[in-house]
């Protein structure tokens, strides 16, 4: 039943990378031979497939939870599964749902290649360079931290200035770190439940590693800042805490409880690491939904609180509200898919997708409390 | 007969009116930043610094582009308003500073093209800022005395050859179009 299930994921993943070259940008000219146009002419047909492998991928995650949960995987068995879902995903099309990583090659290009500051300099200034073909910030300067701007130096120089190999050598990258936050997550929390929520989410898997977010970077060095703090390593706690920071600035949100933490370490006295993480989640999660004021919620923004909640497990309500915000959140996509465009219905049908799962979701947890209430007195 | 001449030579003016109010204010879109703070303020003080310690965070030669025009404006503006304000002395050193910053940057411009990098559209920028310069040092220097004599306290006085002063920013500015 497991090996079958694994194949199954396999092949299942397989077809989802194969279908991820269906979104090719008709400007990229780097894969002009395998641009077909399939995802701008076939809006209703895409809008099923990929909602059909949403769902698919939630099945398989299903299984593996509840695997996890029976004690029928072990974690070896889950790295495994984890290499092979990485190495799949390795090949997918990764601006299937989100232009992001042309943006972090093309900062990154503005620095290491035309050595300009890509804080002043927008890539859009240089008149002529291939990117500005197919990116979609391209009159934006840098969005992101200097430490992930300094950062991203390493696979553009993996990429030996080749646009194919630069774009896989940012995949890797941030594959590595998905790797690091999954090893911590089992670090920290010493539950197989835990590494099996997080790693082989659906969401997580899809902005990480097939669109090759780099959130993960942001909540690795997060995570890692804490893990240190347990371990009593307080000024490279401090170093690493910063250094997140300084990647998308959203950590930045953790600042009054990791303050609290580092207090309680200094002082020696006892830390409640789960109620540690119960806030951060909750201060992420604040963060997150307050994203509309910068721009707008972006599915790959609950990385933030899923890091965070997952190491919790007991939490139940939590664990739940956040499975269905993955969940809902991978159909903010369906929209644009569907109607080719952000005007019209689109921000409504997103807000839908974002919220009514999660709401569906507590609605049920309050009218369960609610019966179980009426029964006891009864 | 009188009545068609008059319509005649009415026209003329007319299109020579047009003409003419064409050619005088043909102005570039380029737009100039607001006047700065004014020397004599802590605020002043502070943003020198700044601008000295900014200089390195424009780094690149499109940022070298940027900063020195960016501050070449800014001058250009302070001086235009401490000439407004008869403070001649003040106002020629911050012409002298947005000349200084206006030599920097063709030079960055050709750096860059040396590196392979597309000046087009810089040059286009710098061709529309140095329209506007000119036509802002030409209001200038109809608003300016030729000459001032500046008298410190227990000093020597000073004479300020404004007109020749700005005649060489436009000609440096020119120079670079």
């Amino acid at each position: 039943m497991k090996k079958i299930t694994v194949i199954l994921y396999g092949i299942f993943l397989l077809l989802f990378a194969f279908f991820s070259y269906v979104f090719v940008d008709p400007n990229l000219v780097y894969l002009k031979n395998i641009y077909s146009g399939f995802a701008f002419s076939n809006r209703l047909l895409t809008t099923i497939f990929y909602t059909f492998s949403v769902i698919i991928f939630f099945i398989f995650y299903g299984i593996f939870i509840y695997l996890g949960v029976k004690k029928r995987i072990n974690l070896r068995e889950i790295f495994i599964l984890l290499g092979m879902t990485a190495v799949i995903s390795l090949f997918s099309y990764p601006a299937m749902l989100s232009y992001d990583i042309f943006n972090y090659i093309a900062t990154s290009k503005v620095l290491f290649f035309y050595h300009e500051n890509p804080y002043i300099i927008m890539p859009i200034e240089f008149a002529g360079d291939p990117l500005l073909a197919f990116m979609h910030a391209a009159n934006k300067i840098a969005l992101y931290g200097p430490i992930w701007v300094s950062l991203t130096g390493i696979p553009y120089l993996f990429g030996f200035g080749n646009f194919i190999l630069t774009l896989f050598s940012f995949k890797i990258f941030i594959a590595v770190f998905y790797f690091l936050t999954v090893f911590l997550v089992w670090k920290m929390s010493k539950n197989i439940i835990s590494v099996i929520l997080f790693s082989l989410n659906p969401l997580v898997i899809i902005e990480t590693l097939v669109s090759g977010h780099n959130d993960i970077v942001m909540l690795f060095l997060a995570l890692f800042s804490f893990f240190l703090l347990m371990k009593r390593r307080v000024f490279f706690a401090i170093l690493f805490f910063v250094l997140s920071i300084f990647i998308k600035y959203s950590t930045a949100l953790l600042f009054p409880i990791f303050l609290y933490a580092l207090w309680k370490t200094i002082e020696k006295s006892e830390v409640n690491w789960k109620t540690i993480f119960y806030f951060s989640a909750l201060l992420m999660f604040v963060g997150f939904l307050f994203s509309p004021i910068r721009e707008e919620i972006y599915p790959w923004y609950a990385i933030w609180f899923l890091s965070f909640i997952f190491l919790i497990p007991e939490k139940k309500i939590l664990v739940f509200i956040s499975l269905t915000f993955s969940f809902g959140l991978l159909f903010r996509y369906v929209p644009y898919m569907l109607f080719g465009t952000y005007a019209g219905l689109t921000p409504l049908f997103k807000l839908i997708a974002t919220f009514t799962p999660a709401s569906l979701v507590l609605l049920y947890f309050f009218y369960k409390k609610l019966w179980e209430k009426k029964s006891f007195r009864q | 007969m009188k009545n068609e001449k008059f319509f005649r030579l009415l026209i003329l003016v007319f299109f020579i009116s047009v003409f003419f109010k064409t050619i005088v204010f043909a102005q570039s879109n380029y737009v100039l930043p607001y006047p700065p703070n004014m020397p004599g303020s802590l605020s002043y003080k502070i943003h020198l610094i700044y601008e000295n310690v900014s200089r390195y965070w424009y780094f690149g030669n499109f940022g070298q582009f940027d900063y020195n025009l960016k501050l070449s404006d800014k001058y250009l503006v302070e001086a235009k308003t401490l000439f407004e304000y008869k403070q001649y002395l003040l106002g020629y050193k911050a012409l002298k500073k947005s000349d200084q910053y206006f030599i920097n940057i063709l030079p960055n411009l050709v750096k860059a093209e040396k590196d392979g990098k597309n000046i087009v559209q810089k040059k286009a920028i710098l061709n529309e800022a140095s329209q506007k310069h000119i036509e802002l040092l030409d209001k200038m220097e109809k608003s300016v005395p030729s000459t001032f004599i500046w008298q410190p306290e227990k000093s020597t006085p000073t004479t300020l050859d404004l007109k020749k002063t700005i005649d060489e920013s436009i000609h440096l500015v020119e120079k670079n179009v």
